[in-house]
This record gives C-alpha cells, structure tokens and sequence, in this order.
C-alpha cells in the first residue's frame, strides 16, 4: 500500500507529501508528549490536518482506522462500567487478604495477582481504580505503609496487562494488525509475564515485605471484614462472570470460529446490557444504557481513531519504510539483532513516552521488514518484543502507564505520595530487569 | 426578604485552632448541628458540625478515597470510638467543609434553595470583609414562618 494512496509527488507548502506527513507527525508526538492539549484534541486535529493538507484523502483516512482495536476497546470498556458496579473487585481484594489470614506481606503477594490477573483481562486503569481504595483501608487497619502495596500495583497491573490480547493497548493493536489471536498472546506472552511477576517480587520483598509486620488485633479487624457485603448486587455479579466467561471462551475459539476479537467484545457487551436491562422499563433502560456508555474512555477512543490516521498518512508516504530499512541496515538484516533493538528501545522510550502512539507507528514499520525476514511468519519474534518492551516499560516511570498515574493520585490524597525520582530510582531498574528476562526469553524460545 | 431577616446573628463560632473535642462539646451543649468557624479577624473559614464528626469515626481510606460501598467493614462501636479518640486532639481546620455563602441582601428564595440542596445551615458574611454576620438553619426559617403565621 506504501505510496498508493498518497500523490508521493504532490507538493504542500513547497514541501513534498512525506516531508509534510513527517513534520506533522513529529508535532503531534511532541504535543501529546508536553500534554499542554489533551491528547485526544491533538490526534484529531492531525488527522484533519493529514486529510485537509491532501498527504490522504478521506476515504484513505478511514481505511487507516483500526476498527477492530476500536471495537474492542469499547466493547471491554462498556463490559467493565456495569461490572464495577457489582463490587467484584472488591471482593476478590477483600477474599484474597483473608486467605492470607491478614499477614501484611501474604497481602501484597495476593494483591498483587488479583491486580495482574484482572488487568490481564479487563483495563488495567478501571481494575487499579477499584483495587486501590481497599487496600489503602486494608493497610490502614493493618498500620502498615500502604507505599510498597501501590508500588507492586503499578508493576503488577503492567505485568499483568502483558500477559493477554485484551490486556493492554498495545497487545490489541499488534493482534489487530496481524492476525495473532488471543491464544497465540496467552501461547507466546503469559509464561514469560509469568516468571517476570514472580521475579518483580524478589527485590519488592527485600526492599520492603521482610519488614512489614502487624500486629494480631490489627490483623483480627481484617479478618472481621464479610467480602460477601462488598457485592452490591449479586444478580448482576452472576450476569457479568456469565459474560465475562463467555468473551473469554470467544476470544479462545475466536479463530475456530471465524470472528474477529471486536465482533466478541462487542457482542459481549451488548448482551451484558440486554441481561442487565432486562425487564426494566424503558426510562431505567435509557438511564443505565447512557450511564454504561458514558464509562467509555472517549479519550482514548478518539485518541485512537487520530493516531491510527495520522500513522497511515505517514505509512503512505514511504516515510517508515524508509525508516524500517534504516533499521535493518543497523542490525545488518539479523533477526536477533532487529529483535533485541525493538525489545530494549520499546521499553525505555514506553517509560517516558505513551506507549500507545509508538506502538501504532512502530507496527507498520515491522511490517515492512516482512519481505527481509522471509514474509509474515518471520516476523514473530518481533511482534513479542514489540509487545513485552512496550507493554513492561510502562513500569519505568511514574509517567509510564496510566495506570501509573492512578495509582499515583491515590497515593498522594493518602498523604503517601510516590515521587517521580523515587519511584523512577527503583522501578527503572526493576523494569530492566524485567527487560532482561524478556531477552533470555525471546533469545531461547525464537532466536 | 432578605437573607438579614433570617438569620440568627446570636454566633457560636469555633476558632480554626480548636479540638474536634471541643467542637463536639458545644455541638452537644447548644444542639446546633453546623458551627460556623472564623479566623480573628471574624472572617467566615468553613463549618464543622456534627456530621464532621461523624465522619471521623470513620477510616481515612473512606474519607479521602471515596470509597463507596463500605458495608463489608464489621466494626464495633468499641473501634469507631477508638478511631475518634485518636483524631480528638486535630484542630478542627483540618476537616473544614465549604458551604456556600449568602450576604445580607440575598433573596429569601435563594437561601431557602440552598439549605433544601445542601441540607446545611447557611452563613451570611458581609460582602467586603467576608466578615460572618449571622448563620440561617433551617429551624430559624421555620421559627420565622410560624411567627408569620400567627
């Protein structure tokens, strides 16, 4: 497609199409990285801009859409609004103390694979929004520093995001983009995350868990906590687990079946909306179809849809292939190199850039390499250490992940804030670490 | 009518400096839900009442994390006591809460919409020192109705 749908030769401004697609697409990467315009804003007006200074035309704009990442975004994203409203999380927050009889450190284990394991399938955003208020109750009962539990938060929820096709933003454009299903992800990127979790535990158990200590009446008023009263509404708790099972059980047979992960998002969603509505009369209908809908993160979505245009107005020009050969003229065309390049540089760049525009610019690129690489199949090892380097550097900085940035609010209204440098001090390293592992990895299993 | 015909001008009025100990004995004392609280200038800073008190019973994670369903936390009036012993001695300016205020010439009507919105009492400052002129409860609105009506 590169330079199909472009006039390669047409002139803006004096300058040919690629020299414009890039200069826009270097401003808006520097607009969402000094985030003084909302990020979503930015997109959108670059995308315009692409379509209005003719490097596309609409058509092409829309062709760009990745609507199947768009799908199932939204459609786990309406999923997540009417799931919350259930108190799920909560339980499994309260459920998974108790099974550590309220030891201080058997929490932060525990709430750490409750943390990973729901972001592995739902948004890590919504599950660290619902996670976090009870454990920062739990440590106060406890009398214990909440600081080390919301540090292995952020890093569990990344860790854990990793893992799956649905887990994480960027894991769902690179399965969008190239046809790997959700068991390919969970085949190919859950034994890894998997070791990484228990790896990312060591250091946080010498820095910190050695010296949490409770004492037993504290720990007791823990153990009083009833995790059934945490379910608001136990009807809708059944529907929910029902669907949520259901789109799992989709996305494992996505391909025996023929669908895309966007038709069983999506459809998934729709019938949590059905069973939840469900004889009620039109108004509560109307009121609580809005309300799951107003959940959507539109930010994200129209973030999304913007990026998604501007990266293939930049594809069409040639402009990332040129890049892409760059690249393998660097590491010479050898698989292992170009791999470890993408791995190590997707996960410092993650740490201080939005890992979700670099993902978007970076897949066509790799799918240029494809013709060096001996066609599609070649390319495997790339996409996971595309994806285990953008995913993992998330844990880099405080400004890594959302998710991050969550955390970090409640922190501070706790009167615990975690500071950039601090954090950066410890998690930097851990994050390499975790880097590492990838590279052992990836090396023994594809290179 | 006018906010100045409302009000109770009789102030008991808490320092930003005194104890929630303190609060809580005159909120007993003068069985006034809302005081007012003003700096030394009688400048109007907030209120603290008998819900702020309350809510100290409450954990921190609650209070500042927005916790919204809290059911599960199986708590004797043996802790909540414990809980509120432990924040007696705060200056009650730590727990301020920021209600809406009226001058002297706002309408009747707007004050009325106000204390049925907040379900609070509302204070009256004056417009250029900000200074606390008197508070309007909902009992001294219904005093006044009641004396109109005989």
């Amino acid at each position: 497609m590169h330079g199909s749908e472009a006039g390669a030769a047409s002139m803006i401004f004096g300058l040919n199409s690629m020299w414009a697609a890039a200069i826009l697409f270097v401003i808006t990467y520097a607009a969402v990285m000094t985030e003084k315009v909302n990020r979503a804003i930015v997109a959108l007006l670059a995308a315009g801009l692409m379509i209005v200074l003719g490097i596309l035309n609409q058509e092409a704009a829309i062709r760009g859409i990745d609507f199947n990442t768009i799908g199932l975004l939204i459609g786990m994203m309406v999923i997540v609004a009417i799931t919350r409203q259930s108190g799920v999380f909560q339980f499994l927050a309260i459920w998974s103390a108790k099974k550590v009889q309220a030891q201080p450190w058997g929490i932060l284990v525990m709430i750490s694979l409750v943390t990973a394991v729901t972001s592995a399938l739902l948004d890590n955003v919504t599950t660290v929004l619902l996670v976090v208020p009870v454990t920062l109750l739990i440590t106060e009962e406890l009398k214990v520093s909440p600081y080390p539990y919301l540090f292995a938060m952020i890093f569990s929820s990344n860790i854990g995001g990793t893992s799956t096709l649905i887990g994480d933003p960027p894991n769902i454009m690179i399965g969008s983009a190239t046809g790997l299903t959700f068991n390919d992800f969970a085949i190919n990127l859950t034994p890894v995350t998997l070791v990484i979790m228990a790896a990312t535990l060591i250091p946080i158990y010498f820095i910190w868990g050695r010296h949490l200590k409770a004492a037993p009446e504290d720990r007791q008023r823990v153990m009083q906590f009833n995790e059934y009263e945490a379910i608001t509404d136990s009807r809708l708790l059944k529907q929910c687990l029902l669907v949520i099972g259901l789109v799992v059980a989709g996305f494992v047979f996505a391909r025996f079946l023929g669908l895309e992960a966007a038709t069983v998002a999506m459809t998934g969603a729709a019938l949590l909306l059905l069973l939840a509505n469900f004889g009620h009369d039109a108004e509560h209908q109307s009121k609580h179809v809005l309300e799951a809908f107003n959940e959507v993160e539109w930010i994200t979505i129209f973030f999304f849809v913007g990026l998604f245009i501007v990266v293939h107005g930049v594809d069409g020009t040639g402009l990332l292939k040129l890049l892409a050969d760059k690249m393998l003229a660097l590491t010479g065309g050898d698989l292992t190199a170009t791999a470890m390049v993408i791995l190590w540089s997707s996960a410092i760049l993650s740490a201080i850039i939005d890992n979700i525009p670099f993902v978007a610019t970076m897949i066509p690129l790799i799918k240029a390499m494809a013709p060096t690489f001996g066609g599609p199949e070649g390319l495997m090892p790339l996409w996971w250490s595309l994806s285990l380097g953008a995913c993992l550097g998330g844990n880099g900085t405080l400004i890594g992940a959302s998710a991050n940035l969550v955390v970090a609010g409640f922190a501070e209204r706790a009167g615990q804030p975690i500071r950039f440098m601090q954090y950066t001090l410890l998690a930097f390293p851990i994050m390499l670490m975790s880097i590492a592992i990838s590279t052992v990895y990836l090396y023994w299993r594809y290179l | 009518m006018t906010a100045e015909t409302l009000m109770n001008p009789n102030l008991v009025a808490l320092k930003p400096t005194d104890s929630v100990t303190t609060a809580a004995d005159l909120i007993l004392q003068h069985h006034l839900r809302h005081l007012p609280v003003v700096d030394e200038q009688g400048r109007y800073l907030g209120t603290f009442g008998i819900y702020s008190v309350l809510q100290l019973t409450l954990p921190s994670a609650v209070l500042k994390q927005g916790l919204e369903n809290i059911a599960f936390v199986m708590e004797t009036a043996h802790d909540l006591a414990q809980r509120l012993r432990r924040r007696h001695d705060e200056p009650v300016r730590n727990w301020l809460t920021q209600d809406p205020v009226v001058y002297p010439d706002t309408p009747a009507m707007k004050v009325l919409q106000l204390i049925l919105q907040g379900h609070t009492s509302v204070p009256v400052v004056d417009k250029k020192t900000r200074r606390l002129k008197g508070i309007i409860s909902s009992w001294n609105v219904l005093e006044i109705l009641m004396r109109e009506r005989a």
